[in-house]
């Protein structure tokens, strides 16, 4: 089965490379035929990809060890829910994934718009083949997850301890359905460049596919928080690794997009823009995977080294010198339709807003950077870790929080003063009255003070708006209260989901905020002794050890240590928390004992224990206790941002905008779009 | 032989929880606890397998969570390769042997009477500016803090002057359009525009 895998990614690069030829031939020359010929070979290219991923996944499942793939990082005992897991934990094998997922994409994008935009969809199908041919020439030529030993051994390494968790089974593919949906939008952006048609109906075309790519990178790096959180024992979720750097980069670009695009639909304006976003959005995403796989950076995410590297590196040279040359190329076709009225409107806030996440999404790509730059021209080495990085980037981000409430209050066009005083009023009220009151019970960090005020500026903004919109249904209609809350969402999908985006950003920036008084101690203690750390709320914990127990459990041999915990005098459970050590089918150690976290979480902060170790081989433990407060609104804002998204992207939501529609009329794109 | 050797340990940990549980109140786990507290064991059990538990601990004292001592840790990397500073990686990366030797030179700097300026400067002759967590502001370091807001500043610029450009070429003439929202306290002029609107729109 191997062999057929391997021979179905042969056929994969050479199919590809017909698709992408023929795409481009097709879309110079109108011919239909040839158009089809492309379209066909991505589905068969598809199929092909489903094969090489089946071949592989039957390897993994059935312990053939012969294949190094295999080997590497399966066992005998792993369990059967992580195997899925090890598909993506290597290199190779998360090539094909991106593979398969980049041609399944672009099957659907080629299925739904079957018909529509005839211009576009031969480069479409071209751009994704060489997007394709890229990722499966790597395999062939440098990284082939079919590669057979000259031996085979009676049992493979493993997984990684800490890939065997929950979270790494659904965080890796969110990640990758991010970074590969983003290659639909990028085809259609070349598509419309190649074919001069520029209007706003390639927008239509990828109105959904940006959302859902955004959607994917919200829930994968929110996943990869939260995995951080629990498996890695350090008590934090954001480290500002350059992996975790590099998954937040196009998430940046994409939610600049996703504001501009409107101004796009709305107004005609902004098209160099927003095509500059899709571009770099697509680079962004492979930049990321570059960093994790050429060793330029140190991280703790890196693949091991390898010549990988260097062709993530041609193909983000080329794609860009393609992609920004194209643009450069039609320049002079992206005018704006409008030019902007007024800075107080609409329009403006969008464009500050745009300014500000692309300066984050500046500082984040300079600063992961620096070490290199800073080696490259002065030989010296420097570390940037997060005190850099936070020092830099949570003004920004308090600038970004503000622009947030700003954006929804101010009328397109240009925002007359009483316009500005019915909207800000009462926002300004919740914002001023939060800040005296954090300043009165003395909140001794600033920033977050200051996070809190624009927190609570940018909720009144929601609010009112949802209150405002409630009302005026229930007058014009008659409508119950809720029913209205309900038709009003139902109708305006994308406004309303955008503003339940809004909260989710704001629960997220009061978890971060939360981070300024956060707590940690380490102590010893032997069975029965007992140790007080105090809360930021005030209260005490009272934490007293149990013991230590060991036993076998699954695939690892576990040293479990136990705590009671008391809050101010009330039981409020134990806590466990473990080091496990790995074993394979041989009952052999594999990796170096990893550590499983106890964690008591709560709306207002979580007490966050890890067991360090034992003292001389005894039930004497060390423990790191850390008091985290209001990371549950990490996970819970993560939440609310996806159910935002989802709102937005619900079927059945209302399409383009009228004006968008009249835009996209000259193009003849109305019909398509409107069947 | 671990499982042997963990069914023993099981089984003994499970007698010495029995034999503490009946010293103790029945069905007040408050009672319990207080117990606990108040009679740490004297004995420390041995555990059957001490490798399965990591690299093995040693005692924390008060001095290891002095706050000069975290503040110190918190400002240098650890040179294992774990992208953490030493506190974190220490109290984290329990196989890890870079971060708890670091630990010990910063014990024994402040014990040698340095001041938290001088130990840093001990660690950075010692590693180079690698060693701190975050370029130290001199030099061309600045760069890395202040290239994000040169760009912001000329991407403000950028604005203003497109801003400008574009005031130049349109007419200022033209209502305000309307909020993007409602109001509750609209007159019935607008409510009527608004419902002929809402009408037309969700048709």
């Amino acid at each position: 089965m191997t062999d057929i895998g391997n021979i179905a990614l042969w056929i994969t690069f050479f199919v590809a490379l017909w698709a992408s030829v023929v795409g481009f031939i097709a879309g110079r020359t109108h011919r239909p035929e040839l158009a089809r010929s492309a379209e066909r070979s991505i589905f068969v290219m598809w199929g092909l990809l489903v094969v090489a991923a089946v071949a592989l996944m039957r390897a993994l499942l059935t312990h053939d060890f012969n294949v190094e793939y295999v080997a590497a990082y399966t066992s005998r005992n792993l369990p059967v829910f992580y195997t899925w897991s090890s598909f993506y934990a290597g290199q190779k094998g998360s090539l094909l994934l991106w593979a398969l997922v980049v041609s399944t994409f672009g099957s659907v994008a080629l299925l739904v718009n079957r018909g529509k935009y005839k211009e576009l969809t031969p480069y479409v199908a071209a751009t994704l083949a060489i997007v394709v041919v890229f990722f499966v020439a790597t395999m062939v030529f440098a990284s082939n997850p079919f590669e057979r030993l000259g031996f085979t051994p009676p049992d493979g390494r493993g997984l990684n301890p800490q890939l065997q968790n929950p979270g790494m089974v659904f965080h890796p593919p969110m990640l990758y359905l991010g970074y590969t949906s983003i290659s639909v939008p990028f085809a259609f952006a070349v598509a419309a460049l190649l074919s001069g048609r520029l209007d706003t109906g390639w927008l239509h075309a990828i109105r959904r596919w940006t959302l859902v790519s955004w959607l994917f990178l919200s829930c994968g790096i929110v996943l990869g928080m939260w995995w951080a959180y629990v498996e890695l024992g350090w008590g934090g979720y954001w480290a500002w690794d350059p992996v975790e750097n590099a998954s937040f980069l196009p998430w940046l670009t994409m939610t600049a997009f996703l504001h501009s695009v409107m101004i796009q639909e709305k107004r005609g304006m902004l098209k160099k823009w927003n095509i500059g976003l899709v571009v770099g959005s697509f680079l962004l995403s492979i930049f990321g995977t570059f960093l994790t796989r050429s060793g330029v950076i140190s991280s703790v995410h890196s693949f091991s080294q390898s010549n990988v590297g260097w062709f993530f590196l041609v193909f983000l040279v080329l794609a860009a010198v393609l992609g920004f040359g194209l643009l450069a190329w039609r320049w002079p076709m992206l005018e704006a339709e409008v030019k902007l009225e007024s800075v107080v409107s609409r329009e403006g806030a969008f464009l500050f807003n745009n300014l500000i996440l692309i300066v984050i999404a500046f500082a984040v790509f300079w600063l992961t950077l620096f070490p290199v730059i800073s080696e490259a021209l002065r030989g010296t080495k420097v570390t940037v870790g997060p005190p850099a990085f936070n020092l830099v980037n949570v003004p920004l981000g308090l600038a970004l929080l503000l622009l947030t409430g700003i954006g929804p209050l101010i009328a397109w066009r240009r925002a007359s003063p009483e316009n500005l005083k019915r909207q800000f009023l009462w926002p300004v009220t919740a914002m001023v009255v939060t800040a005296v009151s954090l300043a009165a019970i003395r909140m001794s960090d600033w920033y977050s003070l200051v996070a809190y005020a624009l927190g609570a500026f940018v909720v009144g903004t929601v609010v009112q708006e949802f209150v405002r919109g409630t009302l005026a249904r229930h007058h014009l209609h008659g409508e119950f209260y809720p029913l209205a809350l309900v038709r009003l969402v139902g109708r305006n999908r994308r406004r309303y989901g955008g503003y339940v985006v809004h909260l989710g950003m704001v629960m997220l920036f009061a978890a971060f905020a939360g981070l300024a008084f956060k707590r940690e101690t380490e102590v010893t203690l032997k069975p029965g002794q007992s140790v007080d750390v105090k809360s930021p709320y005030g209260w005490t914990y009272h934490i007293t050890h149990q013991g230590v127990s060991q036993y076998e459990e699954l695939n690892r041999y576990v040293t479990a240590a136990s705590v009671d915990v008391l809050r101010n005098g009330k039981y409020i459970g134990t806590m466990k928390s473990e080091k496990r050590q790995h074993l394979d089918s041989l009952g052999r150690p594999t990796f170096e004992p990893s550590t499983a976290v106890a964690i008591h979480s709560d709306a207002r902060e979580d007490l966050y224990i890890v067991f360090a170790g034992a003292v001389q081989g005894t039930e004497e433990a060390v423990y790191r206790i850390t008091i985290n407060p209001l990371v549950w609104w990490v996970w819970y804002g993560g939440l609310v941002l996806a159910a935002g998204g989802l709102i937005t992207l619900w079927p059945g939501a209302q399409g383009p905008t009228a004006a968008s529609r009249r835009r996209a009329e000259p193009a003849g794109y109305v019909a398509q779009v409107g069947a | 032989m671990w499982r042997k050797s963990a069914r023993s340990l099981v089984l003994v940990l499970a007698l010495g929880a029995a034999a503490r549980l009946a010293a103790q109140e029945p069905d007040d786990s408050a009672a319990i606890s207080n117990a606990i507290r108040t009679t740490p064991g004297d004995s420390v059990g041995r555990l059957m397998a001490p490798e399965a538990a990591g690299r093995p601990a040693d005692v924390v004292t008060a001095r290891d969570n002095e706050d000069l001592v975290k503040a110190i840790e918190h400002k240098i990397h650890c040179t294992c390769g774990c992208n953490l500073d030493v506190f974190t990686c220490r109290t984290t990366d329990f196989t890890c042997s870079t971060s708890p030797a670091m630990h010990r030179m910063v014990l024994a700097r402040l014990d040698s009477g340095m001041t938290e300026a001088q130990v840093l400067a001990s660690f950075q002759r010692q590693y180079g500016e690698m060693i701190f967590m975050a370029p130290p502001k001199h030099g061309f370091n600045w760069a890395a803090y202040l290239m994000p807001y040169a760009a912001l500043a000329v991407g403000l610029g950028l604005v203003g002057a497109v801003a400008r450009r574009w005031f130049r070429a349109t007419p200022r003439a033209g209502p305000a359009a309307d909020a993007g929202a409602a109001s509750g306290a609209a007159s019935p002029e607008e409510l009527e525009r608004l419902k002929r609107e809402l009408e037309k729109f969700e048709a």
